[in-house]
């Protein structure tokens, strides 16, 4: 089964430099597709989910255009056809993230979250 | 009431009764839909205005439309009664699904997102709840969840809020309004009106409740209620509940309404990101560590030769490396690098034959440590974070605020401090690094809480002649010292106040924001606290009081100066709710003996509209004689002085939030140097501060 990824500009240096990439693995869940990217491109792993193995508070992932915290986490079940984007939440310096997601035709803006700035301690 | 019609409402059963009223299920014969009608009881010890005010806060909540919300239809008065017409929700509350034991945590968290998204949804129209409960949530068979009563208590409340204060001895029902106590904020019962944090708190309430079937603060009176809020801990949900619910519920009830989540948004993440998390960790794991070095394009190097003198600016857009040679004259500028990564922690490891700037970098893509061995042009790119919790720990690394070098003859030795507050070493120059547990099993550890800026151990100092000996300070924990070497460790905050705490002076718990030592007088410690200036001659056993003339004694970072250990420099701020520079007068506040007297050191600092403030890292000294003071500025202003403070240059503006600032002598300083460098002390501060100004400007494109 084919599944195809989206990579956010944070993270192509651990794909191989590509904002598109394929991995043919059996998968039934997100999770499941996940574990067969972070396999091939162990790099990925670290930044979408912290030791706890969970996924990162500003990190979304969306399967087609739907957002996995609404649809079951990584429970969410995957076919095919599935195209999963892997995008940060916007709060600052989220620019070419968003014009990469605009370019591959998603309508996934509507579900960014404006996040506060960093908190600096003061 | 039975059969009677209220308005166009058929009355055809009751549905139960609480303290507020009777609810009925009845039938709107306009619209032909069985709905809830809960007629509001007239001794419900309602005023004529506050029934008015019941009627507004029912009509605002009315316009709440959420899947997890139940509607309000309509709020009507007839016969001076008043009826508030809702949504009919089928199901069970969750008070009697949570039983004597608890629902499986699952479908707490199930439901709790659910919970938090209904609460952020009313959050974000002004609307408070006030009276969150178990027993005011309904579970659909289908599983949805349905919030009831918003924005009603606020007006009922205030009527009857205190009677079950007084009463709860007797009630102990959950299921009445007698119940409430047990969800109520510490603020609130501190006579606060609480907002929607205190929402925040009910919630961890609820979801305690959920997953055990008890509550988190119990008691057989009322008081014995009352006094458990304030003051005790809950005890912790072990296992199967997992480390991150229990994580989530001690977030929300943080005593201290700034220490909690601040949205109910963050709830409704924190519980999505436990319940993925239950799946991800069976994902298979990655290769072994692996270092990658990148190479940055179109960012400016500074040209480091040998016998050149380093600034290394943290700031929360990236990182930036000023170059200069002993004069500390003209500057050039490396960076930015990590565009757009806050950086906590720098450090230069120029021992043995290194020549090593370390970075911590951290983003929504988590946090690491990267490593530069030549001047900024490559930085390590750590596939898997080197710096990392054990998974048994429960913990993961939010932040890395502190890199600290072990002594001159252990190259190998460092320390990292992190938030969540823990230390980490390294005996093997940074390859590998490992969780020091003698400091994270200390049973003070659940009870730390996090100030403004997280949980953080911040400082780390290492005793100059005993190696056995490390002091920490931890926000907010207190300070702490090993004396075997990290096996064991004791609080030492003796004579520190504690502003947000009943017990003023407690064993642990205060937000010690800095502390510092002079090597030649070990036994002695200086210490900013979240509001307090302290100093200990016995080796932070006791702590005195040293803010003997300074405007605030509020501030972040304390200095000794490095070749006198009476002379200590401090940057006060006005208050805890307002961290900038007193009366926008940016002043350097300096004691030449050791806290008995303060002077304000101001020549060359803005002493107008100057409403500054100076992170706990980002105040320097370097090692010359006389030595150089370096601050950096939450504005991005960097200033200094090559003659202990008198007078004041700016260095740079224009550089993103400053947040640490550290010195490196690229090789060691020789005594020749060292006197070059005194000769030309004065020459700097007028001269080329202009210079580097303008430099500064072309790279302001983070």
């Amino acid at each position: 089964m084919r599944i195809v990824f989206h990579l956010p500009e944070a993270l192509r240096e651990f794909g191989d430099g590509q904002s598109r990439v394929e991995v043919d693995v059996p998968a039934a869940t997100l999770g499941d597709a996940l574990a067969a990217l972070w396999t091939r491109y162990p790099g990925v792993r670290d930044r979408i989910a912290d030791e706890q193995g969970q996924v990162r508070e500003h990190i979304n992932i969306f399967v087609g255009d739907e957002n996995m915290r609404y649809t079951g986490g990584l429970a969410t079940s995957i076919d095919s056809a599935s195209e999963i984007s892997i995008v940060p939440a916007i709060s600052g310096g989220a620019e070419g993230v968003q014009k990469s997601v605009m370019r591959s035709g998603n309508k996934i803006r509507k579900y960014f979250r404006i996040n506060s700035a960093v908190n600096v301690g003061a | 009431m039975v059969g009677q019609v209220l308005g166009h409402y058929r009355i055809i059963s009751k549905i139960g009764e609480g303290g507020m009223g009777v609810v009925y299920r009845a039938h709107d014969e306009v619209l032909h839909r069985d709905v809830a009608l809960k007629v509001v009881k007239k001794d419900a010890g309602l005023r004529p205005e506050a029934s008015q005010n019941l009627l507004r806060e029912a009509r605002s909540s009315s316009a709440l439309s959420h899947p997890n919300i139940c509607t309000i239809h309509e709020v009507g008065e007839t016969d001076g009664e008043l009826f508030i017409v809702m949504e009919l929700v089928e199901g069970k509350s969750l008070r009697v699904l949570s039983g004597d034991t608890g629902l499986p945590h699952e479908s707490v968290l199930r439901y709790g997102v659910q919970i938090a998204s209904a609460l952020a949804r009313a959050h974000d129209r002004g609307i408070v709840h006030r009276d969150l409960k178990t027993a005011n949530i309904v579970v659909t068979p289908e599983g949805l969840v349905k919030v009831l009563d918003f924005g009603l208590a606020k007006q009922i409340g205030s009527a009857i809020f205190e009677e079950p204060t007084r009463s709860f001895a007797t009630a102990g029902d959950a299921s009445s309004v007698s119940g409430t106590l047990p969800y109520m904020a510490p603020e609130i019962l501190g006579g606060d009106a609480g907002d929607y944090r205190s929402d925040l708190w009910a919630l961890g309430v609820v979801l305690y409740e959920a997953v055990s079937g008890r509550l988190p603060f119990e008691g057989r009176t009322g008081f014995e209620v009352t006094a458990a809020i304030i003051r005790e801990v809950p005890k912790p949900l072990g296992p199967p509940v997992p480390p991150g619910l229990w994580a989530v519920v001690q977030r929300c009830l943080a005593k201290e309404p700034i220490q909690r989540y601040q949205r109910a948004s963050e709830v409704q993440a924190a519980l999505e990101a436990v319940q993925s998390g239950a799946i991800v960790s069976q994902a298979p794991g990655p290769d072994p560590s692996v270092l990658n070095t990148t190479v940055l394009h179109s960012v400016r190097h500074a040209q480091v030769k040998k016998g050149d003198f380093l600034l290394l600016i943290g700031t929360t857009k990236g990182a930036f490396i000023l170059r200069s040679n002993t004069q500390r004259a003209r500057w050039d500028i490396g960076g930015p690098y990590f565009h757009g990564h806050a950086v906590y922690a720098m450090a230069y490891d120029g021992r043995g034959e290194r020549r090593r700037i370390w970075a911590s970098t951290h983003s929504y893509w988590g946090t690491v440590l990267r490593s530069s061995d030549d001047f900024g042009k490559s930085w390590t790119v750590p596939r898997e974070a080197t710096l990392r919790f054990p998974v048994d720990t429960g913990v993961s690394l939010k932040n890395i605020w502190q890199i600290v070098l072990g002594p001159e003859d252990r190259p190998d030795l460092l320390y990292c401090g992190v938030e969540p507050a823990a230390l980490f070493e390294t005996q093997d120059w940074g390859e590998s690094w490992s969780l020091v547990r003698g400091l994270f099993d200390h049973p003070h550890r659940p009870r730390w809480m996090p100030g403004n800026g997280g949980l953080a151990l911040h400082t780390i100092i290492l005793h100059p002649q005993d190696r056995q000996q490390i002091f920490v300070a931890i926000s907010s924990g207190g300070v702490y010292r090993t004396r075997d070497g990290g096996a064991t460790w004791t609080a030492q905050n003796r004579g520190i106040r504690a502003t947000f705490t009943p017990n003023k002076y407690p064993e642990f718990g205060q937000c010690v924001h800095k502390i510092a030592m002079h090597p030649d007088r070990p036994e002695r410690l200086f210490l900013q606290n979240h509001w307090g200036l302290y100093r200990s001659d016995d080796s932070g056993e006791n702590w005195n009081d040293i803010a003997n003339g300074v405007p605030s004694d509020f501030g972040f970072p304390v200095l000794v100066h490095p070749r006198n250990p009476d002379c200590v420099y401090v940057i006060p701020v006005e208050s805890d709710q307002f961290r900038c520079a007193v009366d926008g007068r940016l002043r350097v506040y300096r004691t030449r003996n050791a806290g008995n007297s303060w002077e304000p050191l101001m020549r060359g600092l803005p002493q107008k509209g100057a409403y500054e403030t100076v992170l706990r890292d980002a105040l320097v000294a370097d090692s010359f004689d006389p030595p150089g003071i370096y601050f950096g500025t939450r504005s991005g202003q960097l200033f200094g002085s090559l003659d202990e403070g008198r007078n004041w240059a700016k260095i740079l503006d224009g550089l993103p939030s400053v947040i640490c600032v550290r010195t490196a002598m690229v090789d060691d300083a020789t005594s020749g140097i060292k006197a070059r460098a005194a000769a030309h002390t004065k020459s700097w501060q007028t001269r080329d501060s202009g210079r580097a100004t303008n430099k500064s400007r072309a790279t302001r494109n983070t």
